[in-house]
């Protein structure tokens, strides 16, 4: 196991297994409200379901409707368990992840990112701004 | 983030658990976007509260029961049915009843329950330097750009900074980031509002989340112009300000908006860039349609004055859809002034606290199913707005037929597709 160092963006501690998006994100529409899986045009995770994971993306594509569309994964039962991405996503994206309990780490460096394997188990710590590999 | 002995209070629940709740959420807000402080508030623009999304209404109601209060003037955002004339739209009454709970909320907060996307036409304006917040990108847009209040895109924390009073340091709200990235000549006429929105659907695709500042403008725009502008700006892009020099405050050359800085480009606008976003939004060959909607925003006051002189006494065609959207007060407004009933003579529905994309026509939502919301079918809509065309086209998921105001409202009386130029 090792421990990738990022920033921590929204407090909370969850695990799940790795989806990694190498596509910019919009949760006003790229994902399927009421089945949790990914619609929209980003070709490495189509077709995917986000529930259950830690969802792994580059950066979140603007809408300031995307609060209610994370929540409503949340109140589906839907949601990713927690996010970790590069850049730090928008504003609307970190209150619905604060809303619904979804912990964000941002900031680890691009040269880490094949440690991101599809389906290996991540934890995720917010407040520490840290990401648990098993490797 | 350093906080005042105030805010240190409201967030160790000194002031009860609604301003707590709100002071933990802006407090992780303010960390995530690196705040050093927060800053007091003069506005706030809320969530209504949406019954066709899962438990929504309940995220206001769970405010008022743990009696949460606006500290400054806040309004209320765009809502999924209209309360009162809900049958107009054929909503299922449980939905407009689900909604009028959220207003029940709004009511025991104090927020003034407007149930708009354009609350400045019902008398909400923030003036220059306000500190504000707003969940919608439209208003953030117009009281940045048109008023200079300073406001970010926001989500649900709007209501947490009307709670609190307060908003963390960042963004749009620092002089930093309220500089010109873009310059913006318009070499070419501007015949209509929807010219104005088509622009602003053109340029946000090209500058995404940066700052265009116009030139080129032959008169100084219409309030309703810079509106519709500034709607499609942050519909295509995440533009949250726009400079056009001589309006937007406090900037009265474009050398000042660029604040010694190079804009990032320099993008020449023709005829052809206006006329392709038409091209774009209108995907139906056959010219056929089920809906005409105008007031995307919500219709200002002048607005209704101009569907008012345009159909005066004439009749809708026999079986043609037709849609006006404003807010509640607009309406009222309208009705003292007789407007409201030359509207309805004609045919036309006037509708409230919904527009097409918020009602029931999405397929986007999640409501409960104990509500029997069905969404019609529908082929395609006219519309005189770029922003109600892009999420037509998104949440409804059909097609589009994007033309001038005068020309939709020819559509509804003629029952045939009127295209942009289709009348002088």
């Amino acid at each position: 196991m090792s421990t990738l160092q990022g920033h921590g963006i929204v407090n909370g501690r969850a695990s799940g297994p790795a989806l990694v998006a190498e596509e910019a994100i919009s949760f006003l529409g790229d994902v399927d409200i009421n089945t949790g899986t990914v619609v929209g045009d980003l070709p490495s995770v189509h077709g995917r379901s986000v529930k259950g994971t830690v969802l792994v993306f580059p950066y979140s594509r603007g809408s300031a409707g995307a609060w209610r569309f994370l929540y409503q994964l949340f109140k589906h039962g839907n949601h990713p368990v927690a996010i970790v991405t590069r850049d730090v996503p928008d504003p609307s994206v970190v209150q619905g992840a604060i809303l619904a309990g979804i912990p964000i780490v941002s900031g680890v460096p691009p040269e880490e990112w094949e440690r991101f394997r599809n389906g290996a188990v991540l934890t995720v710590d917010g407040g520490a701004g840290r990401v648990e590999t098993p490797e | 983030m350093q906080l005042t002995a105030v805010e240190e209070g409201m967030l160790e629940g000194r002031e009860g658990p609604a301003k707590q709740r709100a002071m933990e959420g802006l407090v992780q807000l303010g960390r995530a976007f690196g705040a050093p402080r927060m800053v007091e508030i003069g506005y706030a623009h809320i969530h209504a509260g949406m019954a066709l999304y899962l438990e929504d209404v309940e995220l206001m109601e769970d405010l008022a029961a743990i009696d949460a209060r606006m500290a400054v003037p806040a309004s209320v955002n765009i809502a999924n049915a209209d309360v009162e004339n809900w049958k107009l739209t054929g909503a299922p009454e449980k939905l407009a009843k689900l909604q009028r709970r959220a207003a029940d909320a709004h009511h025991k907060m104090g927020s003034a329950c407007t149930f708009t996307c354009t609350p400045y036409w019902a008398g909400h304006w923030p003036t220059w330097n306000t500190h504000m917040t707003s969940i919608e990108s439209t208003v953030t847009i117009f009281c940045n750009s048109v008023l200079g209040a300073r406001s970010n895109r926001d989500g649900f924390f709007a209501v947490y900074a009307g709670m609190t009073g307060r908003y963390p340091l960042f963004g749009y709200h620092l002089d930093e980031n309220r500089r010109g990235t873009h310059r913006v000549r318009v070499a070419t006429p501007l015949e209509s509002v929807t010219d104005y929105s088509a622009l602003g659907f053109h340029v946000g695709r090209i500058v995404g989340e940066g700052v265009p500042v116009f030139e080129g403008f032959a008169q100084r725009p219409s309030l309703d112009a810079l509106d519709a502008m500034g709607a499609a700006l942050a519909t295509s892009g995440g533009v949250a300000l726009f400079i056009v020099p001589g309006v937007t405050p406090p900037y009265a050359t474009a050398e000042q908006a660029f604040a010694g800085r190079s804009p990032a480009e320099t993008i020449e606008v023709t005829r052809a860039d206006v006329d392709a976003v038409y091209g774009y939004f209108c995907t139906r060959g056959d010219g056929v349609f089920d809906i005409v909607h105008v007031g995307c925003p919500h219709a200002s006051f002048e607005e209704m004055k101009d569907y008012a002189a345009r159909l005066d006494g004439r009749r809708i065609f026999p079986g043609t859809e037709f849609w006006i959207t404003t807010s509640r007060a607009v309406r009222r407004m309208a009705e003292e002034a007789g407007l409201l009933r030359a509207l309805e003579a004609s045919g036309a529905k006037v509708i409230s606290d919904t527009c097409p994309i918020s009602c029931h026509f999405a397929r986007t939502v999640s409501p409960d199913p104990a509500l029997g919301v069905v969404p019609p079918p529908i082929r395609s809509v006219v519309v005189d707005s770029a922003k109600q065309a892009k999420y037509v086209r998104d949440m409804i998921r059909c097609d589009t037929l994007l033309t001038g105001t005068a020309e939709a409202i020819e559509t509804a009386l003629s029952g045939r597709f009127v295209a942009r130029g289709g009348v002088a």
